[in-house]
């Protein structure tokens, strides 16, 4: 899975995959598949965010920062 | 008195000359404000005056968004419009498209003329506005470290999403300095690489907002990589950096909401995805059993063991009637015999004899049925039903009987 995937990438692929799943003509083994990728898909969403609640941080000019 | 003109000729004619008169048409007039009226129809109707004399003025309802504040008797303003002739009472008057208290007037003019510049560069046009990112992680915001704005955005973007990091450059946003500094803000939340930035500060007057309209900002604020949500005063004041922009809020709190996603909602949002995918491939797996599970009855009914044992059941079914109907001839057709045995019993001799008929036999045992078959003195057996005669022919006459009796 490519790094650098946004949310909104990753929200488009799990449109597409859900559109696969809904189709009848697919295949067990290619839902099993589909539905697998987007488990993992949402699993990189949920980790994407990093869940630590944030100090605010003042910067300078020089690009330096401290907390708030 | 060689020409004669109508009332209605002249004021036309009046009218033409102040429609063509390129100052007449764009001017700003200041004065002091009297005898102002909010009709209910949504104009204005008031009189500009100064120690020289009035002029009267109207603001009609569709150019209401060029008043910013509530206009009252007695207050400075400078009034943009077109002077222009009222012709049903032979009047000139002023359409006012935009009013402004006195004071912000100059730096009005400065603001219209940087506007011009700017949009004839293509600074606001549209093919430039870098789109606003859904989902971020880092946000900048330029503002004065105190004030409403900062904490405003503080605020909103924490019970948006806790988990934002938020870095403040906490900038001069008004007297002297204030334009260097917010374009230092700019410039190094840029480089710092946040996904987008936020730059704004409370309502204020014209002159509180001034930097918001310096080129300087209005320069980095184009050539800023990240991309830019402008949100400076209230909902009614505009300045340049709003125009520039990549996006405008109306509002500090307004940016905050557009900046920052709900990460509530985008909890919800994944459930939903893994909601549905979970159903449709449940969904898919009940279809998929109820496919296997109809070709299972198919093949069963096809199947050998089921094709013997209707091939059996077929036998049995046969081997059944066969039966029945053996058994409805066997009992017809010992009704038949009884009906014979029957018969035949009314036929038997020996029943013949018990009824006191006898059987006469000659001495050769043969029945004697003739007359003619005996003669005197013959031998002759009787047979009765218990026992035989012998008897002896004495005598025998011959007549006719009707055999049919």
């Amino acid at each position: 899975m490519d790094k650098e995937m946004t949310l909104e990438e990753a929200f488009v692929e799990l449109d597409e995959m859900i559109k696969k799943l809904e189709d009848r003509s697919i295949t067990l083994e290619d839902s099993f598949q589909e539905y697998d990728k987007g488990m993992k898909l949402l699993k990189y969403c949920n980790d994407k965010i990093d869940k630590v609640e944030k100090k605010i941080l003042i910067i300078n000019e020089d690009g330096e920062t401290h907390e708030f | 008195m060689q020409n004669i003109y109508t009332v209605g000729q002249v004021n036309a004619y009046i009218k033409n000359m102040f429609a063509q008169d390129f100052m007449l048409g764009r001017i700003y007039i200041k004065g002091e404000v009297s005898n102002c009226k909010y009709h209910t129809s949504g104009h204005i109707y008031f009189t500009l005056k100064d120690e020289t004399g009035t002029i009267a003025c109207v603001m009609f309802a569709g150019q209401r968004s060029g008043l910013a504040f509530s206009m009252k008797e007695g207050q400075k303003v400078i009034v943009l419009g077109s002077v222009s002739i009222y012709e049903r009472d032979g009047r000139y008057q002023l359409y006012a498209k935009e009013i402004l208290l006195e004071g912000s007037g100059l730096l009005y003019q400065k603001l219209e003329e940087l506007k011009k510049k700017l949009e004839e560069m293509g600074m606001f046009s549209q093919e430039y506005k870098q789109p606003i990112p859904r989902y971020i992680e880092k946000l900048g915001i330029v503002t004065a470290s105190t004030g409403a704005a900062v904490r405003d955005i503080i605020n909103i973007a924490k019970r948006r999403n806790p988990y934002l990091q938020i870095i403040l450059y906490p900038a001069l946003v008004q007297g002297e300095g204030a334009a260097e500094s917010i374009v230092k803000g700019i410039e190094t939340l840029d480089r710092y690489r946040v996904d987008t930035i936020i730059i704004g500060r409370g309502g204020g007057s014209i002159e509180d907002l001034w930097a918001f309209n310096e080129e300087i900002v209005a320069r980095a604020v184009f050539q800023c990589s990240t991309p830019i949500i402008s949100a400076v005063g209230h909902e009614t004041d505009t300045t340049i950096s709003d125009y520039v922009a990549d996006l405008r809020a109306p509002t500090p709190s307004a940016a905050a909401e557009l900046a920052v996603f709900d990460y509530g909602a985008l909890q919800e949002k994944l459930w939903d995805y893994q909601r549905r995918m979970g159903s449709l491939l449940k969904n898919k797996l009940i279809y998929i059993r109820s496919i296997a599970e109809n070709y299972s009855l198919k093949l069963n009914y096809l199947s050998p063991v089921s094709q013997i044992r209707e091939k059996r059941q077929y036998a049995a079914d046969l081997e059944n009637r066969l039966q029945e109907n053996m058994k409805k001839l066997i009992l017809n057709k010992r009704y038949q015999l009884d009906i014979y045995i029957e018969k035949m019993n009314g036929l038997s001799p020996l029943q013949k004899l018990n009824q006191g008929y006898s059987f006469v036999a000659d001495e050769r045992g043969m029945a004697v049925t003739d007359v003619e078959q005996v003669k005197k003195d013959d031998l002759l057996r009787i047979h009765v039903a218990n026992g035989e005669i012998s008897a002896k022919v004495l005598d025998k006459v011959k007549m006719r009987r009707n055999h049919n009796g």
